[in-house]
Order: structure tokens, then sequence, then C-alpha cells
């Protein structure tokens, strides 16, 4: 497969979007690049499909800019054919069959017909099974058939909410070659997904906000080097000092920490300088999962 | 995208699912009643004098009223169930200048409730056609007429998916549009003759009887404009709304 030319970064500036009084995104700022299979974490309702939504221009903002390509959703020349998108997982009328559903997408979008096989066929979902009526499907086969829309035009972006819910394991192994493969195209792929150990295998960079605000972004290694893993026998008062220092700890299990925001020769300094010993101080690679809840617990919850 | 492609998916949408087949059968149960009727009814004396003259068949033809009704429920359902179903996002997806996307889908639901319709007027018109050998009267309406139920028929089918379509955008709930239509078409225009009775002449089931040919309470161009004045309100109001709300 040949790179293709994709001159497509997402850009989000400044966005802030409210419901009433209630603001879901709060002045969010990040850029996912082309050729990487970039994750978008968060925990529920932290605002990560309402940035999706204003990205696609499904929904308005309050406040800041969403961009493809340097230009807005509705100005791109053909935005089916440019952007293809998982957002709902049941987005689908249950009475119509899944190869209309797809021709009624490809007929609005200008794409000929042999696109709706081709995409059932990249997607993974049987022929046959596209002629029954979509009421009759698995969440897992819905995603394919959404799959199957999204790459309709052949898009050299992909917007995709939690493309992996419902699949089975060969589905998701499926899916992540199918991603890295796009990606190693020079294709731009966001992929928002809350199956962590999945995102771990498929991604390369990650945006994690909270709250509808960013909480971090870099490379996975990036962010899983970030993070400490600390055994102590008194976690809340390392805790309480490490929160003081700047860090973020979060108590995983017993005598356990994972540490954030401070390398691992300060974390070792302050809690020798609180006389607390440690039993182990390592960086924590390999568990994106424990960095992730570090990154995004609540207020309430960090320095516990 | 184009306007055609558009217009072409949005009718794919209304053929490729059971719903108008349902309306189909509810026109056709509708023209069997009719039928029947005619076959089998007779006036408060025994007598069949509610068929005896071209007038009196013509009003029993004249669907115009019906298909209002009818087609507008079918434009309400059509509209709010692609919120209901998710299955707008697709649709403002490919066409997200949103006013060209409602107007491929004002025009799809219209065209259908225009086949609607035709097709409960044909119907109608068939079933009595089949039943007046039955009794000791022909078919004493003229092709003019005849055409003249269709074609009103046909427009105010037309008119009613395109008001329930505007009402289904507007509401995006399938259960509130559908009770806002009937609201609209049936509960309100009776309580608005009530509250002023010069407005008697210009509901919707008094302004059908006039394009059908059935009654001369206005003009038919007056009744024309009328009626596509009761469909433009819901039509432009949902224009509004879809520029105003977000889709999702």
């Amino acid at each position: 497969m040949t790179a293709r030319s994709n001159d497509h970064p997402l850009k989000v500036d400044g966005l802030t979007k409210r419901y009433g009084n209630r603001t879901v995104i709060d002045n969010l700022t990040f850029t996912v690049e082309p050729g990487k299979v970039t994750g978008f974490l968060g925990p529920n309702g932290s605002g990560k499909s309402t940035t999706m939504k204003v990205l696609l221009d499904l929904a308005s903002a309050d406040h800041g800019t969403t961009t493809i390509g340097g230009r807005r959703y509705r100005d791109l020349p053909n935005p089916a054919s440019t952007v293809g998108v998982v957002l709902e997982p049941n987005a689908f009328h249950p009475g119509r069959t899944g190869r209309d559903h797809l021709c009624i997408i490809a007929q609005a979008t200008g794409q000929p017909r042999r696109r709706v096989d081709e995409s059932l066929s990249i997607a993974g979902l049987d022929p046959d099974a596209a002629k029954r009526r979509v009421g009759t499907y698995s969440l897992g086969m819905k995603q394919r058939l959404s799959l199957a829309a999204a790459l309709l035009g052949d898009p050299p972006v992909l917007v995709l909410d939690e493309p992996a819910n419902g699949l089975d394991p060969q589905g998701i192994r499926d899916l992540r070659d199918l991603l890295r493969a796009r990606a190693a195209n020079g294709d731009t792929v966001l992929v928002s997904s809350h199956l962590l150990t999945e995102v771990q295998h498929l991604v390369d960079d990650v945006i994690v906000i909270a709250d509808g605000r960013l909480v971090t972004t870099g490379t996975i290694d990036e962010l899983t080097g970030k993070s400490a893993h600390v055994r102590t026998p008194c976690p809340a008062r390392l805790a309480e000092l490490l929160l003081a220092a700047g860090a973020t700890a979060q108590q995983t299990a017993g005598d356990r920490l994972v540490v954030t925001g401070l390398d691992l020769d300060k974390i070792g300094d302050t809690a020798h300088r609180g006389g607390l010993a440690i039993h182990e101080l390592a960086p924590n690679a390999g568990s994106l999962e424990d960095v992730f809840l570090a990154l995004t617990a609540q207020p309430s919850q960090k320095g516990n | 995208m184009n306007s055609t492609d558009l217009l072409r998916s949005e009718l794919r949408k209304l053929t490729t699912t059971r719903m108008p087949l349902s309306f189909l059968a509810v026109l056709t149960v509708l023209a069997a009643i009719n039928g029947t009727a005619v076959a089998i009814g007779t006036d408060m004396d025994g007598s069949k004098t509610f068929i005896s003259t071209a007038a009196d068949q013509i009003s029993l033809f004249a669907f115009a009223g019906n298909a209002l009704m009818i087609a507008g429920l079918f434009g309400a359902i059509a509209a709010a169930r692609e919120f209901g179903h998710n299955t707008v996002i697709a649709t403002y997806l490919a066409a997200p200048r949103r006013s060209k996307a409602l107007l491929a889908q004002m025009t799809a639901i219209g065209l259908g409730g225009a086949v609607l319709g035709l097709a409960g007027a044909g119907l109608t018109i068939g079933a009595v056609a089949i039943s007046l050998p039955m009794t000791n009267y022909g078919f004493l309406a003229s092709l003019g007429e005849v055409a003249q139920v269709l074609v009103a028929s046909s427009f105010a089918g037309a008119a009613g998916a395109i008001l329930g379509g505007g009402i289904g955008n507007v509401i995006r709930n399938t259960g509130g549009a559908v009770t806002a239509a009937v609201v609209t078409l049936i509960i309100a225009p009776p309580l608005i003759i009530q509250l002023a009775s010069g407005t008697a002449s210009w509901v919707p089931s008094a302004l059908a009887l006039v394009v059908s040919g059935v009654a001369d309470t206005t003009g038919v161009v007056s009744a024309i404009l009328a009626i596509a004045s009761w469909a433009a309100v819901p039509a432009l109001l949902a224009l509004w709304s879809i520029h105003r709300q977000d889709i999702v």
C-alpha cells in the first residue's frame, strides 16, 4: 500500500461547549496528526463524543474552532469522502437491511454502488448478513456496519467513537489491523475508546480529557513513562506529600500508588524528606489503565 | 453530494422500510369501507340517494381531506424517526449545509405524501366503482371530475406530508410529532372555528373539499394557497430549528 498525501490534521482550538449552564467542554485545544492513530480518552461524560460532534458540525461550539485540514467540516468540498465517521452505536433504522443502509449513504454522498460491497468486505460483514434487517444484528455486526459506512468514501480521515464496542476478539484484531494500515497509509485516525488495553495496542498518540478539559497529550510511551509505581507501607501519607509536591497519586491497591507528575528521583526524595519507607519505586511501564485512572481521577480521589 | 443524489437517497429511505406499505394498507382498508358502504349501506329512509347523483359520488370520492391527515402522520413519522433512530447523523454528515439536506428530505416526504394521496383517492374511486353495479346506480362522475379529485388528493397528500415532516423535524420525537400532527390537523381546527367562526372556510378539511370540487366556500386558487400555507409554516419552523439546534 502506497502512502497517500494527506493534509488533513484535525485541530481543536479553544473549544468550549455549554448545554444550558453546564459546561461540557472547557477551552479544549489539541491537534491530531496524519499518519498516526490517536486515542481520545476520558471517563464517561468527559466530553469526547461532544467534541467529535462539534468537529463534524453536528453540534455548534459556544467558543473556539474545529478544523479538518484547515477547514470547517461544512466547508470541505466533499465531507463524506474526506471524513469517515462512527459516532452513535445504533444509528440505523431496525427495519432496513444493512445493505440498504449503506446504499442510502452511498447515494447521498455520490459514491458508486461498488463501494458498498467493497466496504462490507473491508469491515468484515458477511454479504448475506447485509441483506438482513439491522434489527436482527448483534452489537458487533452493527459496529461492523458502522465501520463499513465510515469507509464508503475511502476517506483520508477517520473519526471513530468507541468502534471496538461489542466486537469479538477477532473483530477487535481486524479493527486494529485496519486502523494501523490506514495510519501507515498516511491517514488521520482519531479513536475514542474506554477499552484501554486495546487502545494501548492500537494507538500512537493519546489525548486525555476529563470534565471537558485537556488533561494530557503525548505518545503512549511518554504517557506511561510519566507515571511511576510506588509501594510503601504509608500510601496515604506519601500521597499527601506527593500531592503537595505537585504530583497526582492514585492508590490502586493496598500499599501501592500510581504517581504522575514527578520523576522517580523526586518521588524518592519526597518520601525520604517525609521519613517514609519505600519498598518499591519503578517506572509504570505497561499500564495505560493505571495512568489513565490517575490522570482522570476526580479531585476528591486525588491524593487518596 | 448534489441535490439529486440527496433526493434519491431520501426517497430510498422511504421505500426501504415497511412504513409506506403500512400506510397503503390503511388506505386499502378505508377504500374497502367506502366500497362496502356503497354496496350495502343506505340512507336513513332505506334509499341510496347518497350515490344517486354525480355530485354525491364525487363527495364520496373526494379523498383530499383524508389525504391531508394521513399524509400528515406519514410525514411526521418519516421525519421524526430519523432523529429517533439517529439516522439523521448520516444525513447531515453527507450534507452539512443543513438547508440542502432538509430540502431534499421534505421534497421526498412531499412526493411520498402525494403518492399516498393519489393512491388513497384511486383506491376509493376503484372500490366505489366496483360496488356501484351492486346498486341501481351507475358511475356518474365525469372524467374531468375524477381527475380533479385525484389531483386534489395528490396535492393535499403532498401538503399534509410536508406539514407533518416540518412538525417531525421540530419535535424530533415520533410520538410527540404524531400527537402534534393530530392536534394540528384534527383537534385544533374545530376549536379554532368555535373561537372564530369566520375561519371555517380556511381549515384544512374545508379547503380540501374546495380543491376537490365538492365545495365552493372559497376559490380553488385561494384554497390551494391556503393549504400550501398550512404546510409552509411547520416547514419553515423546521428550517429554523435545524439551523438553530444541534443535530445530536
